[in-house]
């Protein structure tokens, strides 16, 4: 039983490590725009497709593909940001952006169902099936690595906010952006570039979410709830809020699976969500909390 | 080519997506090292001034010189260049981030780092509470502290001109004191200033110069000590009584009898 709770422990931080970074992007929108951007988890299901597509294609380790689809989709989400999210009026701006990322969403899942089929597929890698042992827990190899690229990426966007001139600005254009715009930033060009960010975390998020996952056109609906519930508990628009929410319903999800089975523990999500709303509406790093990095 | 006039506004119309026009022909001069103060009740269009001089909102008609240069319909990135700084009615400091981020945040424009070092000393030596309170996160300190941090952070770029609104808004008497104390530094370390404020009799006597706004227009302008013994001046927009008696912040400067018959309709400019 001890061994069964330490190898649910260390899979649900591994877990929680994937959920931070991807819940990461989804509340950075938020900051940045007030932006509800349920497109989000099909970006994930794409990049997730672009890197099983390239390593059925190449051979090469998907994890590869991330070169392409990063600069990829922090184009792309530049470009959403600049030609439709920007187009939407100010007071309508996160209610209307709810319909329009939906509408994308279902264009993503179209376009994967036409070009791949709704069949599903998996990434066959040389340490697929490897595992290594943790504290007496068998833990496989390719979560170990998707909770690395996780760590990896949300350091780098913790260092990027925190110590550069862009990660000032963008913080800036989040807390005021009137103030912000009269020093001479251009917060629309900001506000573009952080909502490519959010996006190319999407991009490392899919790809990691590969490595371990079959995958299939409609997924994206199985992760936007759980993803969504992160960021209310942790407080709209605050990343490390949105990474601590991801690493305690994480770890919970997983230990609930010992006695309730998968599904039943996915509940934890909605629970935590109604119970943070009862509570606590703003989430538990929000309001001012939520601009603090 | 250098102008006496650091910062003029000509001739003004201008106003809020397709509702009436707030400024009405308005015309202000700021001459270098002075401090010129807007004054007027309400919905004068005083805010509104700043705005179109910042490049926050631009006129419909009339014309914009900086230093001699026309710089009409330039966004706020262009009147930065241009030495225009503009500090914001109410609170706005980055309150999540620290004094240090936010006084740095204000040479966003500034490449040369030397340059902003040397910036940095300036601002400090200026405002003593900003190097006092140097790391601490700027939404901790008190509203008057985060005023200073607002213009240590506006002067940052070296400004010809700075642009305040309203600074001692929300602050009691005593810190409103200072704020005004620190205008008259920016004078002192050669910085024009142009200053719109409700407590009318205490920017008063902070100016150089007053013009009185009504209804979108300068209706009166002139030396500000001169405006200060206007009885008539006094009566409508300083709470009565002329002369000079202490400000209190916490009186409504500009009572609902302001909107005077006489100054409800264009009046020939007092210089």
């Amino acid at each position: 039983m001890t061994a069964l709770i330490t190898q649910a422990v260390i899979l649900g931080i591994l877990l929680g490590g994937l959920y931070a970074l991807l819940a990461a992007g989804l509340t950075l929108y938020f900051g940045v725009m007030r932006v509800v951007m349920i497109a989000h988890s099909a970006f994930l299901i794409l990049a997730a497709y672009l890197a099983w597509a390239f390593h059925r294609a190449t051979g090469i380790d998907p994890l590869f593909s991330l070169v392409a689809t990063v600069p990829l989709f922090f184009v792309l989400g530049v470009v959403m940001q600049r030609f439709l999210l920007s187009r939407l009026k100010p007071a309508t701006l996160t209610m209307m952006s709810v319909l329009l990322t939906f509408a994308i969403a279902l264009i993503i899942e179209g376009m994967l169902g036409f070009v791949w089929t709704g069949t599903q597929r998996r990434i066959s890698l040389s340490y697929s099936t490897a595992s290594i042992e943790v504290f007496g827990a068998n833990i496989a190899v390719v979560k170990l690595v998707a909770f690395g690229l996780a760590a990896v990426s949300l350091l780098a966007l913790y260092l990027l906010m925190k110590a550069t001139s862009f990660g000032q600005a963008l913080r800036a254009t989040i807390q005021h952006k009137e103030a912000a715009a009269l020093l001479g930033i251009d917060t629309e060009k900001v506000a573009g570039y952080g909502f490519g960010l959010g996006l190319a975390t999407a991009a490392i998020g899919g790809t990691a979410l590969a490595l371990d996952s079959t995958i299939y056109p409609s997924l994206h609906w199985h992760w936007i709830g759980p993803l969504m519930a992160i960021i209310v508990v942790g407080g709209l628009g605050s990343i490390p809020g949105a990474a601590i929410a991801a690493l305690v319903l994480g770890l919970s999800q997983s230990l609930l699976q010992i006695p309730l089975g998968t599904t039943w523990a996915q509940t934890v999500f909605y629970l935590a969500l109604f119970l943070t709303l009862m509570v606590r509406p703003q989430g538990f790093f929000g309001g001012r909390l939520a601009q603090r990095f | 080519m250098a102008s006496e006039n650091l910062l003029e506004l000509n001739d003004i119309e201008a106003g809020y997506g397709r509702a009436a026009l707030v400024l009405r022909g308005l015309t202000v001069k700021v001459p270098a090292g002075s401090v010129v103060c807007l004054v007027g009740p309400n919905g004068a269009g005083k805010s509104t001034v700043l705005k179109v001089a910042s490049g926050m909102l631009a006129p419909r008609s009339g014309s914009i010189v900086v230093d001699g240069e026309e710089v009409t319909g330039s966004g706020p990135q262009s009147m930065i260049r241009h030495g225009l700084s503009h500090v914001l009615q109410g609170h706005s400091v980055f309150k999540e981030m620290t004094v240090a981020e936010n006084v740095s945040l204000g040479a966003y424009t500034v490449k040369d780092k030397a340059e902003v070092q040397e910036r940095v000393e300036f601002v400090k030596n200026l405002f003593p509470v900003v190097a006092d309170r140097w790391a601490a996160l700027a939404g901790a300190l008190s509203g008057g502290q985060q005023k200073q941090v607002e213009f240590a952070r506006s002067l940052m770029v070296s400004p010809k001109v700075v642009l305040l609104d309203e600074p001692s808004m929300g602050l009691d008497p005593k810190t409103t004191s200072v704020v005004f104390e620190q205008v008259v530094r920016m004078r002192e370390a050669g910085i024009a200033v142009l200053l719109v404020e409700q407590n009318a009799r205490r920017a008063l006597e902070t100016a150089d110069i007053g013009c009185v706004l009504d209804l979108g227009r300068v209706h009166i302008t002139g030396p500000a000590p001169e405006l200060l013994e206007d009885p008539q001046l006094a009566e409508l927009y300083l709470g009565g009584g002329g002369g000079t008696r202490d400000a209190d912040p916490t009186e409504d400067p500009t009572p609902s009898e302001a909107r005077s018959p006489e100054l409800s309709s264009p009046a020939p400019e007092r210089t």
